[in-house]
């Protein structure tokens, strides 16, 4: 008896024992400043990141060449003391502080920028936004053409010949269609000069005779050969001599195939971020380098510890060239995902910064506290559709579809935060752009009559149709109004059904939905962001799209010193031929190259609005359904933390909820009472 | 499912059942074999004793050794099944997660086929479950390591898991012990008064904990004793404070279910012979419940402590989600939802050795207890 008490009670005792231990050393200071940051961050590799949290802390312990301002989110200087642009709007040369300095001590040189930027279009490294730098020379062709002359000279080559075995007369249009569109043809051989390339890639043409074949199968070859050798060009002298070098450890050039207005606001951003070369190189590093015990950085903040789905501590760099601006001292990241108790973090004082992580219940009650805030943000919610499948082949149940939808009913009755319905895809605010006005309303009465002249009057004749989005409670809620919404308005049976993450990502890719829900957030402040995304065969399109007139007006405006030399420029179908003619005439009386810069700017945008007016035109590949707004709740005694920007004494939102730490402090006096240490 | 990986799934399959009917010599040396090889494996992948390859095998030559002639023949013969068992479990969980939709690699935005290419060499994830599989067990054989968790870069499987494995431990044994003293208690006291309002009120309670889902109670603490009363932080992990809310709402559901069984054996043990021999000798009655019915009681929650202590490590992810804990339950599940294979290669096998392990342990301590449990296998060795 005693014996068994014993043991029981020492088991009891072990127990205690451990729990006792594990706790014996880890009682930490509180940090000034705590904030939720959603999830626990999947890198911090400038190089390889592109998510939000990971974004959060790379940015403070991260400068580039600019950094944002934030007070007005423009680039001013960072690591770069200043820089000149180049007349044409092409070569920009910056010059590197002399008192940048990484966190061992090491001078922070242009040559860290060449390595960097290097390193990111490297194709072995994988970086997902390599893209966004592809403005720069020879960057695209360093990334991208080597891998593609492999899968030409590869799977699509070996494909191709099992396709002309098959056709040996010559494929129809739709077989044509399907291979370009299964070996993302488009995608592939983008921006050849063959014009037997460019011709078979117009989505109405098939290859009509053997000849054809012949030729397309010569010319893919041609084209393999082509980007073969201009990636062991790039490869040799991308960084070095080309694109962006050094000049010395001061003076660095970068050199862009064409202006890019926003190419100042991406040298601040993830991937343009420098690396300490020594340190990622190093023996054993390539794949942790960014941990706490290794990392070197060079920005405001050091990364003192990262415990894995417990928190991320930032301190104050003492190397920092800024560091007298740094008014915090220690910054706690904490990866929690639940929405409940993020926000009960929040209301017992734990933490001082909740973005959007509360339940949605509960946006009402919390939208009345003077702590909470929303503003308009930089991301669009909407819903894309499956062109290639009937009956959304047919352009006018799409546009139906669009016309049924009471988006207003959306955001005021379901989501209840501001958030603005969506009647275009550009959300509003982008500095120097307006999206078009398109046709897109409420008009169940006129969509009705577009579903009776597709075949479909009442709905009748239409299969079920099914509305997929990922398994999250507020799509969920959007999903059954649209869905009631088909149902009531259009005489559709529509059924919204529900996918875990993965699976949803690959259904979206297969083309294997009738219409999916889907959200897109702007990487930088400009239109490009959101309408490239549409780009016949686009990795990110999945709604089998294909515009040739928008694609050649996106390219337009990414090379527009080649648009205007074309002098077929007003045969285009443009929208407002006037507005155009009007700006390329500015461009012409121009006069000094900043005259000539701007007008070249608002020449573009101009363009960028006619693509936007294309994608919401007849063809229409989505249902924009909203306009996401970024709200969170802020502690009253944090500073330096702005909603609103100033640019210039002109007023903006901060669309992309980007909060440089750097210039944020505490005001204890403002404290909420009691919650505070 | 492809020729080869039906093969290899047979060819696993007669491994694992093969020990059932081998000779006991033959037994001995193949327990003896996956034993040597298993404590190589951990030794490298955990980095005990330094992890050179060396040491490791010089440790498995001498466990190989002991183990072969030790004469624990029916020991052997489990490990012999078990250790196969669980190469068998690794293969057939990376079948399934290759059979499942989607990839580490996709993303919102999908990369160029070049990006995952990239990716995918770097991190050693081909396309092929099969050739991942061969080179998953090459990682764990030769490099001692479980390979790179993909979602969250810079951190092999095993920085993930270990560190994380104590968090879950101090936590499901707080709450194991929390359980079996309320559920001893409640239990015991229901038992020795049957249909009281005691016994009553006990069951209900009981049948309120058992049928309340986790987050509900969970919640329902964190409203009372976090929130109203400020006695305890809302989440979060660092200080013994913190441990309290979460432990409970873990051991509630397990204390009730061990109050009915102890309950049950209460009353049964009550009735037996042994105790009114004992009551017949004069001896008073707190004698009689501790030392005689006691043992009896016990012995069914005894034997449900294994199934409860697996079921409290691997079911605590809306704990740990709810409570903000950084333990092994959030990756049980984000690493199938992330599809991060080498995580839920990691997670499956650990949970495997620990509840394999529990099982053990589970098994002597009913042996201990209950004499009738005890037998002598054919080898003549205690099972």
């Amino acid at each position: 008896m005693i014996r068994t008490l014993l043991a029981i009670a020492s088991a009891f005792a072990g127990a205690l024992l451990l729990v006792a231990l594990n706790f014996g050393a880890s009682n930490e200071e509180r940090a000034d400043f705590v904030f939720l940051n959603g999830s626990e961050p999947q890198t911090i590799d400038p190089g390889l990141l592109t998510g939000v949290p990971g974004g959060r802390i790379t940015m403070s312990l991260f400068e580039g060449l600019a950094r944002y301002d934030e007070r007005s989110m423009e680039p001013v200087p960072g690591v770069a003391e200043s820089w000149t642009v180049s007349p044409d709007g092409r070569r920009y040369e910056f010059t590197i502080r002399k008192d940048a300095k990484w966190s061992d001590g090491t001078p922070v040189t242009a040559h860290d920028f060449t390595y960097s930027w290097r390193r990111v279009q490297d194709p072995a490294t994988g970086a997902e936004y390599a893209y966004l730098m592809h403005m720069v020379e020879y960057a695209a062709a360093f990334n991208l053409y080597g891998g593609q002359a492999d899968r030409l000279e590869g799977e699509v080559a070996e494909a191709f010949r099992k396709f002309v075995e098959a056709h040996k007369e010559g494929a129809s249009r739709d077989s044509w269609q399907g291979f370009v569109r299964d070996h993302t043809l488009a995608d592939l051989v983008g921006g050849t000069p063959d014009p037997t390339l460019l011709g078979a890639l117009d989505p109405a043409v098939g290859l009509a005779s053997a000849a054809d074949l012949v030729a397309v199968g010569e010319a893919l070859s041609g084209e393999a050969q082509r980007r073969r050798k201009l990636f062991e060009w790039a490869d040799a002298h991308f960084g070095v001599d080309a694109g962006i070098y050094a000049i010395d450890d001061e003076k660095l050039v970068i050199q862009l195939i064409a202006p890019t207005p926003y190419f100042l606001s991406l040298v601040a951003f993830y991937p343009a971020l420098p690396v300490p070369r020594w340190v990622v190189e190093a023996p054993g590093n390539a794949r942790d380098w960014f941990l706490p015990e290794k990392i070197v950085t060079n920005g405001p903040f050091d990364l003192e510890s990262w415990r894995v789905n417990d928190r991320i501590r930032m301190v104050k760099s003492e190397t920092y060239w800024g560091r007298d601006e740094v008014r915090l001292g220690r910054i706690d990241a904490l990866p929690i995902e639940h929405e409940a108790t993020a926000l009960n973090l929040y209301l017992t004082g734990e933490v001082e910064w909740l973005t959007g992580q509360y339940p949605l219940d509960l946006s009402e009650a919390l939208s009345q506290r003077d702590d909470f805030y929303a503003h308009p943000g930089l991301a669009v919610y909407f819903y894309k559709i499956n062109t290639a499948r009937p009956p959304f082949d047919d352009p006018r149940v799409r546009r139906a579809v669009n016309l049924a939808i009471d988006r207003e009913l959306i955001t005021q009755q379901v989501l209840q935060l501001g958030q603005l319905p969506a009647t275009h895809f550009v959300p509003p605010g982008m500095p120097g752009y307006e999206s078009p006005v398109t046709r897109l309303r409420f008009d169940p009465e006129e969509a009705r009559m577009l579903l009776a002249e597709a075949g479909f009057p009442g709905g009748k004749g239409m299969r079920e149709i099914g509305i997929l989005y990922n398994t999250n409670e507020s799509h969920r809620k959007v999903a059954e109004v649209v869905a009631d919404q088909l149902r009531r308005n259009l005489g559709i049976e529509a059924r919204a059904y529900n996918q875990e993450w993965q699976s949803f990502l690959t259904t979206v890719k297969n083309l294997d939905y009738d219409i999916s829900r889907y959200g897109w957030i702007g990487d930088y402040e400009d239109p490009n962001t959101f309408l490239d995304m549409w780009l016949t065969g686009g990795g990110n399109n999945n709604t089998g799209f294909g515009e040739p007139v928008f694609d050649r007006w996106i390219a337009a405006a990414g090379d527009l010193e080649s648009f205007l030399a074309r002098t077929d420029m007003m045969d285009e179908p443009w929208q407002e031929p006037d507005r155009i003619r009007e700006r390329v005439a500015e461009f012409e009386i121009a006069q000094s190259p900043e005259e000539r810069r701007s007008a070249l700017g608002k020449l573009r945008m101009q363009i960028l609005r006619e693509a936007e007016a294309i994608l919401m035109g007849d063809a229409i590949p989505i249902v924009p359904i909203y306009f996401y707004v970024n709200s969170g709740l802020l502690a009253p005694e944090v500073k330096g933390f702005y909603m609103e920007t100033e640019r210039n004494g002109v007023a903006g939102v901060n669309l992309r909820s980007l909060h440089p730490f750097r210039g944020v402090w505490i005001d204890e006096s403002l404290a909420r009472p009691g919650l505070r240490r | 499912m492809s020729g080869v990986e039906f093969v290899a799934l047979l060819l696993g399959l007669a491994v694992v059942t093969l020990p059932i009917w081998m000779p006991g010599r033959a037994v001995r040396w193949l327990g003896a074999s996956w034993m040597a090889l298993a404590v190589g494996v951990t030794l490298r992948a955990t980095g005990v004793l330094g992890s050179s390859i060396e040491v490791a095998a010089l440790a498995s030559a001498a466990v190989f050794a002991l183990a072969y002639l030790s004469n624990a023949t029916a020991l052997l013969r489990r490990v012999a099944f078990l250790v196969p068992s669980l190469v068998l479990l690794i293969y057939v969980t990376t079948l399934l997660m290759y059979k499942a939709p989607g990839n580490p690699f996709a993303n919102e935005r999908s990369a160029s086929p070049q990006v995952e290419a990239a990716l995918r060499a770097q991190y050693g994830v081909p396309e092929n479950a099969t050739e991942f599989f061969g080179i998953y067990t090459r990682r764990l054989v030769v490099e001692g390591t479980m390979g790179p968790s993909i979602k969250v870069a810079g951190r092999n499987v095993e920085d993930l898991l270990f560190p994380a494995l104590p968090v879950s431990l101090t936590l499901g044994l707080l709450a194991l012990t929390i359980a079996s003293a309320l559920g001893l208690g409640f239990g015991l006291r229901a038992g020795l008064a049957p249909h009281s309002w005691s016994d009553h009120g006990s069951m209900a309670l009981a049948l309120v904990g058992i049928s309340l889902p986790n987050f509900v109670l969970g919640a329902g603490l964190i409203v009372v004793f976090a929130l109203q009363f400020g006695w305890f932080p809302v989440a979060g992990w660092g200080t013994v404070a913190h441990l309290w809310l979460p432990a409970l709402t873990l051991a509630l559901p397990y204390a009730a279910y061990i109050a009915r069984l102890v309950r049950a054996g209460t009353i049964e043990a009550m009735q037996q012979d042994f105790v009114r021999t004992a009551r017949a000798k004069g001896l008073p009655e707190s004698e009689v419940v501790l030392r005689h019915a006691f043992r009896a009681a016990v012995a069914p929650a005894v034997a449900y402590l294994g199934p409860a202590a697996a079921g409290i490590m691997t079911g605590s992810f809306v704990v740990e989600v709810l409570f903000g804990i950084p333990g092994m339950g959030q990756w049980f599940v984000k690493g199938a939802i992330n599809r991060d294979y080498s995580v839920v290669l990691g997670t499956a096998t650990i949970y495997f050795t620990l509840i394999t392990l529990l099982n053990f342990g589970v098994d002597i301590a009913q042996a201990w207890l209950d004499p009738r449990v005890r037998s002598v296998d054919r080898d003549g060795d205690l099972v």
